[in-house]
């Protein structure tokens, strides 16, 4: 799965050249600052991802994942850097990046005491889609993740990873050309991850762009055609998952990611 | 307009699934209008009718007793009882606390009446040289006095008034009765008339000042307490509003609206909808409770002579946007619901204390009147009153409405900033 996603990131730039103005998403010394905080959330982060890429942004608690997404998302301002979407900014393009973009929050950003088809109706209107269009869409995202039955149920009553999945399900109804997950995985089963997983895969192979951030090593190495990993807000490395393993002569990405963000707790944060 | 519409139906579908959250929003504002203009009945009609249990003992067999009774029979401060029996019953009674007052009428203070201006008339005619047959004037009899007792306790200014009362009758009675000894001794016909209004050559303006107008129509407990209690019942959506905000940015459903084309505004202007259509709802049930609901407990109707329709419904959706409006700016200023749900009350008491929901404006001191005069509810309650009871005018009620709205505004308005400058942050 790897190397067929490598395969067609390297194609992508052999078409398209190696330029970075020409990603897709492109971030230049991202920092952000919160008020009360000695350090800054994120320092320095220059990411830049091509067309048809499943990049993972990895990294421990309290790395600064959450908070590059929510800048990628418009969600929060950097207090200083460059940020550019397919070539437009949030100050001035916000409405045309949204059109772009679909956002999966890591918290279950659903309205539990509505069911699933009419949480995912209330999102597909805020998007614009009405009618049998989006029954339609609806539906059968419901159905692909198995979730058919459950529609007319309320959210509140749905397990963890089913939540989960409506969760992502609200966020690709519109078919965006760019995805952004946050701990699209975290809390669910194996057989919900898979599926989720497959999912993903499958919207990459329909050319949408995907973003997302994960403790996962091994679901990212599986994933991914490039990851970042980041610690204190900073990247430490970027590159194809084989790649870095190969180069750094380890037997898996979690040993990587420890050697180098180390083995200390991150709960003081 | 069609996130507008998902917005309202979204959040009608999430009030429709909160029953109890609902039927609270509907049951205790019902509930407040009901026992509040029940347990202020009392206390209003203090000042409106009394129906003061009071005590007669008339052993006079003419006209003054007789004229005593039909004034006291016809007012509806008291409620008398005629007894007989002598003074000491009389005052036993007063004195057991049954009746708050007791009349002593003596024997013969009308024929004593009738003596003394006869006497009076007499010398006057004399004094201005008319021949008059001689008579005696009767010097002032004691046992003529009539007697007044009070229940131990009974407030001095109360006193005064069924003093005032009983004298202003007196002096009536002895006016017609000295017209009439004039007219004998004159050998004019005696046409029965009582003059009775004589000695009402001046009038009276009598005129509270501040809300004149308010005052004089706040005749009864509904009257005031269905608008009051409507305003507070309304604005008490202020916690379940300020809730489901502070619900979604936890949930994270706000953040993911942020992150989708088009105004959040939007998306609020729908909740804002559907919470306006929840404080109408409950201001039509609540005013429902007045007319019909209220006077099947012995409580007189609320009276909506002047109210016009069109009226009716600028001021209950205004009052309505201002508690809709801050309703939001609470959700938006709150970061918990422990936060909202503290400062969503008592700032609604407090600004519900200051309108005048409890206390009438007007018997606050000074400063606390400028300052009732900010408060929402102020512009409400005063906005239904001027509705109900005015004459279909609509003057009276726009600075009110402009007030509520421009309120709404500003709480909307400010709740926006805030939102972005925690965006930004
Ligand atoms: N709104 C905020 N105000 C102040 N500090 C914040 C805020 N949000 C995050 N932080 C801090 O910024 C740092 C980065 O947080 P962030 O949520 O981006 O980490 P993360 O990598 O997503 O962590 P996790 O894996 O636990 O989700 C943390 O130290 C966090 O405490
Ligand atoms: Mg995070």
């Amino acid at each position: 799965m790897c190397n067929s996603g490598r395969s067609r990131v390297q194609q992508a730039e052999n078409d398209q050249g190696v330029n970075p103005t020409e990603a897709l998403i492109d971030i230049q010394s991202l920092r952000k600052e919160y008020p009360g905080l000695a350090l800054p959330a994120v320092r320095d982060v220059s990411l830049s991802i091509q067309e048809g890429e499943i990049f993972g942004l990895l990294g421990p608690n309290g790395a600064g994942k959450t908070t590059t997404l929510s800048i990628l998302c418009g969600l929060k301002n950097p207090t200083s850097g460059h940020l550019a979407i397919s070539g437009f900014g949030y100050a001035g393009d916000r409405q045309v990046i949204q059109r772009l973009i679909g956002v999966v929050p890591q918290e279950i950003a659903l309205f539990p005491k509505l069911t699933a088809w009419e949480n995912l109706r209330f999102f597909g209107n805020m998007f614009g889609l009405t009618g049998a269009v989006l029954k339609a869409r609806a539906f059968e995202l419901l159905d692909q993740f198995g979730l058919a039955e459950f529609r007319d149920k309320q959210i509140g009553t749905f397990s963890g990873g089913m939540k989960r999945r409506v969760n992502l399900i609200a966020g690709i109804l519109h078919h965006p050309r760019i995805l952004f997950l946050d701990e699209p995985t975290v809390g669910v089963d194996v057989q919900s991850r898979n599926m989720i997983l497959n999912l993903l895969r499958g919207l990459n192979q329909q050319g949408m762009t995907i973003l997302y951030t994960s403790h996962h090593m091994e679901e990212a190495a599986d994933l991914c055609t490039r990851i970042a990993i980041i610690d204190h807000g900073t990247i430490i490395i970027t590159g194809h998952p084989a790649d870095l393993i190969r180069q750094h002569q380890v037997p898996n990405l979690e040993h990587l990611f420890l050697n180098l963000t180390g083995r200390n707790l991150r709960d003081e944060c | 307009m069609l996130r507008f519409r998902a917005s309202i139906f979204k959040e009608i579908l999430l009030l429709i699934r909160d029953r109890s959250g609902l039927a609270i929003l509907f049951f205790m504002p019902v509930a407040l209008v009901t026992i509040m203009a029940l347990v202020q009945d009392a206390p209003f009609r203090d000042y409106q009718e009394l129906n003061i249990p009071a005590l007669l003992l008339n052993q006079d067999e003419g006209a003054f007793g007789e004229q005593i009774l039909a004034r006291f029979d016809s007012s509806r401060m008291f409620d008398i009882l005629e007894i007989t029996g002598d003074e000491q019953a009389l005052k036993k009674k007063i004195a057991d606390g049954t009746y708050d007052i007791g009349i002593v009428i003596p024997p013969g203070v009308s024929d004593y009446i009738l003596a003394q201006s006869n006497g009076y008339a007499e010398q006057m005619m004399r004094d201005l040289g008319m021949p008059v047959l001689p008579s005696e004037l009767p010097g002032i009899d004691s046992t003529k006095q009539v007697g007044i007792f009070f229940k131990p306790g009974v407030k001095q200014s109360f006193r005064q008034a069924v003093l005032q009362a009983i004298r202003q009758e007196s002096s009536q009675l002895e006016t017609a009765t000295l017209i009439r000894s004039f007219k004998t001794i004159l050998g004019a016909e005696d046409d029965g008339e009582q003059a009775s209004d004589f000695g009402n050559f001046v009038a009276f303006r009598e005129r509270p000042v501040g809300d004149e107008w308010l005052e004089a129509r706040q005749t009864n407990s509904v009257q005031h307490n269905v608008p009051a209690w409507t305003m507070f019942g309304m604005f008490f959506i202020v916690i379940s509003l300020a809730g489901s905000i502070i619900r979604e940015r936890e949930e994270g459903s706000y953040l993911r609206i942020l992150t989708m084309p088009g105004s959040y505004l939007t998306v609020l202007l729908g909740k804002m909808t559907a919470y306006l259509g929840v404080c109408l709802i409950q201001c039509a049930l609540m005013l429902g409770v007045g007319v019909f609901f209220l006077p099947l407990l012995g409580l007189p109707a609320l009276d909506m002579q002047g109210m016009t329709f069109l009226n009716l419904a600028l001021v209950a959706t205004s009052c309505g946007l201002a508690a809709v409006g801050f309703g939001v700016l609470t959700g938006t200023i709150c970061q918990t619901h422990q936060q909202a749900s503290t400062f969503g009350s008592v700032s609604v008491v407090i600004l519900a204390a200051l309108g005048g929901i409890w206390v009438p404006v007007y018997v606050m001191p000074a400063v606390i009147q400028s300052i009732a005069e900010w408060s929402p509810l102020f512009w409400g309650l005063n906005a239904f009153q001027h509705v109900f009871l005015g004459n279909g005018q609509f003057q009276p009620i726009a600075a009110y409405l402009l007030y509520l709205q421009l309120f709404f505004l500003c709480c909307v308005g400010i709740s926006l900033l805030i939102n972005r400058a925690r965006q930004q942050a």
